[in-house]
C-alpha cells in the first residue's frame, strides 16, 4: 500500500517534469482579445497581455493583426513577440459593432474549440471599434482590459446589465426559443461606459436596450436579486416627479395562452419588492393609501415600458426574453416544429404585469 | 493477508461503483443528447433497469450455485477443451477493453494538459500503478478502491454550484426527440454501466451470509444516481443543440467552476478521475487474470501480471487518435455487454441441467 501511495505521489509530481516547460515570465497570457470587421471581410484582432517579467518596464503588451481567422492571428502574434502567446487566461472578448452586426458565431466557435479556453470567458460588444477601445489608455483607470472586465463583473451596481459568457451566449444561440444577449460598452472619451444590452437575432446584433432601461428589461427576463432604478412618474400635475427604487428583488412568471389560428397571448408578470430611497413627489410615503398609489404608478410605468420594449423586439424579430421557450413547452413536439417561431413571434400579444411592493422607505419620513 | 478473508458488502458495493464509473462520464451527457435528443437523460433509467436484470441473473447463479465459482460450475458440465479457448477469448477481450479505457483517459489528459507530450509516456506511468495494484490481489484492490472512493467523493456535490443556472425550461417537455440511431447509441451508452458483470467471477471472495448481491445492486444504483445527477444538470444548464456540440460537457462544466481563491479547476479535477479509471482498468485485468488462472496457475505470478499489462500496453499503441480509441471501445463494449449477459445465462442453464441430475464431466 505504501509503495502504491509513493507511486501515486511521484506521478503527481512528475507532471512538473514535462518536456514543455512553461516559465511564467516567458508566457504572453492573453487577457482580453478584441475582434473587428475590416474591409474585404478581414478580421482585425487586437490582444492585450499583462507582462509579468520583473526586469521589464512595460506593464502590458498590445498586439494587432489583420487576418482571416482568429487562430491565424495568434500565429502572427507569436511572430511579433519574444513571448509564447497562450490563451488560457483570457477573461474577456470584445466584438466591435460592425462585426456583431455581421454575426459573431464563427469566431465564438473557434474560441470554444480551444481546450485551454473556458466557457466562462466573457462576450462583450463594443459600440464602435473594439480594437481602438482596447488600445486606449484611460488615465483615471487601471489597464483597459482589466478595467472593462472589472466594470462588467462588479456586483451591486444593480443596473441590470449582466456580463455574458461564451456559455450563456452559445446556450441561447443554440436554443430554438430564445436569442442571446450581451452587454454593450462604449468609449466616452475620459472613460468607458456601460451602454446597454445588445440583443441578437441568432448571432447577429439587431438592437440595443439603453442602459437606463436595462433594469426593466431584466425584470421581465429573469428573477432579480439586486437592482436599482430611477423612475420618472408620468404625473400630469408635476411631470418632474421622480422615485428611486433600490434593493430591488423580483420574481418573474410567464404564462402562455393559446388563441385560435396558431396565435398566442403571453402574460409576463414581475413581482417586485424594493425600498424607496428618493421621492420628489408630493404624496406621503408613510400613509398607506398614498404609498399604494405610488406603488401603482411605478407598476404602471414598468409595465408600459416593458410592453414598449417588447414591441421593439418584435419589430426586430428578436426573442431575447425567451418567450419562445415557454410557448415551445406549452405545445406538442409536432406543433412546435410546424411553427416558424421567428415569424409567429412578432404577432404574439405580450402583456407585461409589474406588481411593485415598497417594502420600506428609508429612515426618514 | 488472510487468504480466507471475504470482501465485505460495503467494499463490494464500492468496488462495483468504482469499476463502472470512469472516463465515460465526461462524454455521457453529450452521447445522451446526440443519440436520444430531448430529455436523453431518461435513457439512463432504462439502462438501470437492464443492468438490474443482468445483476439478477448473476444473483441467480450465486444462489443456484450456492456461491461456487462460476468457472467451477461451467467446468462440471462443459469439457475443458471447449472452455479453455473461451477463457482465452474472454481474457483477451477484457485486457483489450481495460487498456483502451486507460488509453482514452491518457489521450484526454494529453489534449487538456500536455498537448505535445507522448501519450504513451503517461500511459506507462498509469500502467505502473495498475501493476502495483494488481499484484496485491483482490482484497487490497478493494481496500484501495474504498480509499479512492472516499478521496473522490467530494467531487460529486460540486454540481450543486450550478443550481442557480439550472432551469427546467431548457429540458423541454419532449421525450427523445431530435436524436438518431437510438439502438446503436443505446448499446453504446449502456457500455458506461459495464463493470458489474465482472463480479460473477468473484463469488469465491464473497461471504454468502452477508448479502453480497445486495451490494452489487447498491453499487449499480449509486452509479446510476451519479450519472443521472451529472446528465440532468447538463441538460438543465445547456441547451440541447449546445450539448450536442460540447464533446466533453463535464470538462466544460468544471472549467466554469470558480472559487474566490481559485478558478479553472478542470485540470486538477481531471487528475482525480485517474483514481476511478485506475480501478476500472485494474478490475478488467483482474478478470482476465482470474480466467487464465483456470488454465494455468502461472496466472497468479507477478510475471504473468507484468506480461498482461505489457501486452495491453503494446496493443494500445495501435489507435492513435481519440476517435480511433472510441471506435475500439465501442466495438469491445458490444462484446463485453454480450459477455456480461452471456456468462450468467449459460451458467443458469448449466445449473438447471445439473439440478435435474444431468451428466457431469468430472
Amino acid at each position: 500500500m505504501s509503495r502504491l501511495l509513493a507511486a501515486i505521489i511521484m506521478m503527481c509530481m512528475l507532471t512538473g517534469c514535462g518536456t514543455e516547460q512553461r516559465i511564467l515570465e516567458d508566457l504572453g497570457m492573453i487577457q482580453t482579445a478584441s475582434y473587428d470587421l475590416e474591409e474585404n471581410n478581414k478580421l482585425r484582432v487586437t490582444i492585450n497581455m499583462p507582462v509579468s517579467a520583473t526586469d521589464s518596464t512595460i506593464k502590458k503588451m498590445l498586439l494587432t493583426a489583420v487576418t482571416d481567422s482568429s487562430k491565424e492571428a495568434r500565429l502572427l502574434f507569436s511572430n511579433q513577440t519574444e513571448l509564447t502567446v497562450v490563451s488560457g487566461q483570457v477573461r474577456n472578448t470584445l466584438f466591435g459593432l460592425d462585426l456583431a452586426k455581421a454575426g459573431i458565431h464563427r469566431h465564438v466557435d473557434t474560441l470554444l474549440r480551444d481546450t485551454s479556453m473556458s466557457l466562462g470567458v466573457k462576450v462583450t460588444i463594443i459600440n464602435g471599434k473594439a480594437g481602438e477601445l482596447l488600445s486606449k489608455n484611460y488615465k483615471q483607470h487601471s489597464e483597459t482590459g482589466q478595467y472593462i472586465n472589472r466594470m462588467l463583473e462588479k456586483r451591486g451596481s444593480g443596473n441590470g446589465i449582466m456580463p455574458s459568457s461564451l456559455y450563456q451566449f452559445t446556450r441561447d444561440y443554440h436554443d430554438d426559443g430564445i436569442d442571446p444577449i450581451a452587454p454593450i460598452v462604449k468609449d466616452t472619451g475620459e472613460d468607458a461606459e456601460m451602454d446597454g444590452i445588445a440583443l441578437f437575432q441568432d448571432d447577429r446584433y439587431m438592437m440595443k436596450i439603453p442602459a437606463k432601461k436595462a433594469l426593466i428589461f431584466t425584470l421581465f427576463k429573469r428573477n432579480l436579486k439586486q437592482g436599482e432604478i430611477i423612475i420618472h412618474l408620468e404625473n400630469k400635475k408635476n411631470p418632474k416627479d421622480i422615485v428611486m427604487l433600490s434593493n430591488i428583488m423580483s420574481k418573474r412568471k410567464v404564462k402562455v395562452h393559446h388563441l385560435a389560428n396558431n396565435r398566442f397571448k403571453v402574460d409576463i408578470s414581475a413581482s417586485i419588492r424594493g425600498s424607496v430611497l428618493e421621492y420628489t413627489g408630493n404624496k406621503d410615503l408613510v400613509k398607506k393609501e398614498q404609498r399604494h398609489k405610488i406603488e401603482e404608478e411605478i407598476s404602471q410605468y414598468i409595465s408600459s415600458q416593458g410592453e414598449q420594449m417588447i414591441k421593439d423586439m418584435q419589430k426586430n424579430k428578436v426573442d431575447s426574453l425567451g418567450i419562445g421557450q415557454y410557448v415551445r413547452n406549452s405545445l406538442s413536439y409536432a406543433e412546435w416544429k410546424s411553427l416558424n417561431w421567428r415569424n409567429v413571434y412578432p404577432q404574439v400579444e405580450v402583456n407585461c404585469h409589474a406588481k411593485v411592493l415598497i417594502k420600506n422607505y428609508g429612515k426618514y419620513s | 493477508m488472510n487468504e480466507n478473508e471475504k470482501l465485505s458488502p460495503f467494499h463490494i458495493a464500492v468496488l462495483v461503483f468504482m469499476s463502472q464509473m470512469g472516463i465515460v462520464v465526461f462524454t455521457l451527457p453529450n452521447s445522451l443528447a446526440v443519440y436520444f435528443g430531448t430529455n436523453g437523460w431518461l435513457f439512463l433509467l432504462i439502462c438501470f433497469v437492464v443492468s438490474t436484470i443482468n445483476i439478477y441473473f448473476i444473483s441467480l447463479v450465486f444462489r443456484l450455485g450456492k456461491g461456487r465459482s462460476v468457472f467451477e460450475i461451467l467446468e462440471r458440465s462443459i469439457p475443458k477443451a471447449v472452455l479453455y479457448p473461451v477463457y482465452i477469448g474472454l481474457a483477451s477481450v477484457w485486457i483489450l477493453f481495460g487498456s483502451m479505457i486507460g488509453k482514452k483517459y491518457v489521450l484526454l489528459f494529453q489534449m487538456m494538459a500536455f498537448p505535445t507530450t507522448n501519450p504513451m509516456v503517461i500511459k506507462l506511468a498509469i500502467d505502473i500503478l495498475v501493476y502495483l495494484l494488481l499484484i496485491k490481489g483482490i482484497y487490497n484492490i478493494s481496500k484501495a478502491a474504498t480509499f479512492f472512493f472516499w478521496i473522490t467523493l467530494w467531487m460529486y456535490p460540486l454540481m450543486f454550484m450550478f443550481l442557480p443556472h439550472f432551469h427546467w425550461i431548457r429540458l423541454t417537455p419532449f421525450i427523445f426527440k431530435e436524436g438518431h440511431d437510438m439502438v446503436k447509441g443505446g448499446v453504446d451508452i449502456y457500455a458506461s454501466f459495464l463493470g458489474y458483470e465482472l463480479f460473477i467471477l468473484l463469488f469465491p471472495y464473497m461471504d454468502q451470509k452477508k448479502k453480497p448481491m445486495l451490494a452489487i445492486y447498491s453499487g449499480n444504483a449509486f452509479v446510476t444516481f451519479i450519472y443521472i445527477w451529472y446528465s440532468l444538470t447538463c441538460f438543465g444548464l445547456f441547451s440541447l443543440k449546445q450539448l450536442k456540440k460540447l464533446l466533453f460537457p463535464l470538462l466544460d462544466l468544471q472549467a466554469l467552476l470558480r472559487f474566490p481563491f481559485v478558478e479553472r479547476l478542470e485540470n486538477l479535477l481531471f487528475g482525480f478521475y485517474l483514481f476511478l479509471v485506475l480501478i476500472t482498468v485494474v478490475m478488467y485485468l483482474l478478470a482476465a487474470q482470474e480466467a487464465v488462472r483456470r488454465i494455468t496457475p502461472i496466472a497468479k505470478s507477478h510475471f504473468f501480471v507484468f506480461i498482461t499489462i505489457a501486452v495491453g500496453y503494446g496493443i494500445s499503441y495501435i489507435p492513435k487518435s481519440i476517435d480511433q480509441v472510441n471506435d475500439w471501445i465501442m466495438k469491445l463494449g458490444y462484446t463485453v455487454t454480450g459477455i456480461g449477459f452471456g456468462i450468467p445465462i449459460i451458467a443458469i442453464l448449466v445449473l438447471l441441467i445439473q439440478g435435474k441430475g444431468g451428466q457431469s464431466h468430472v
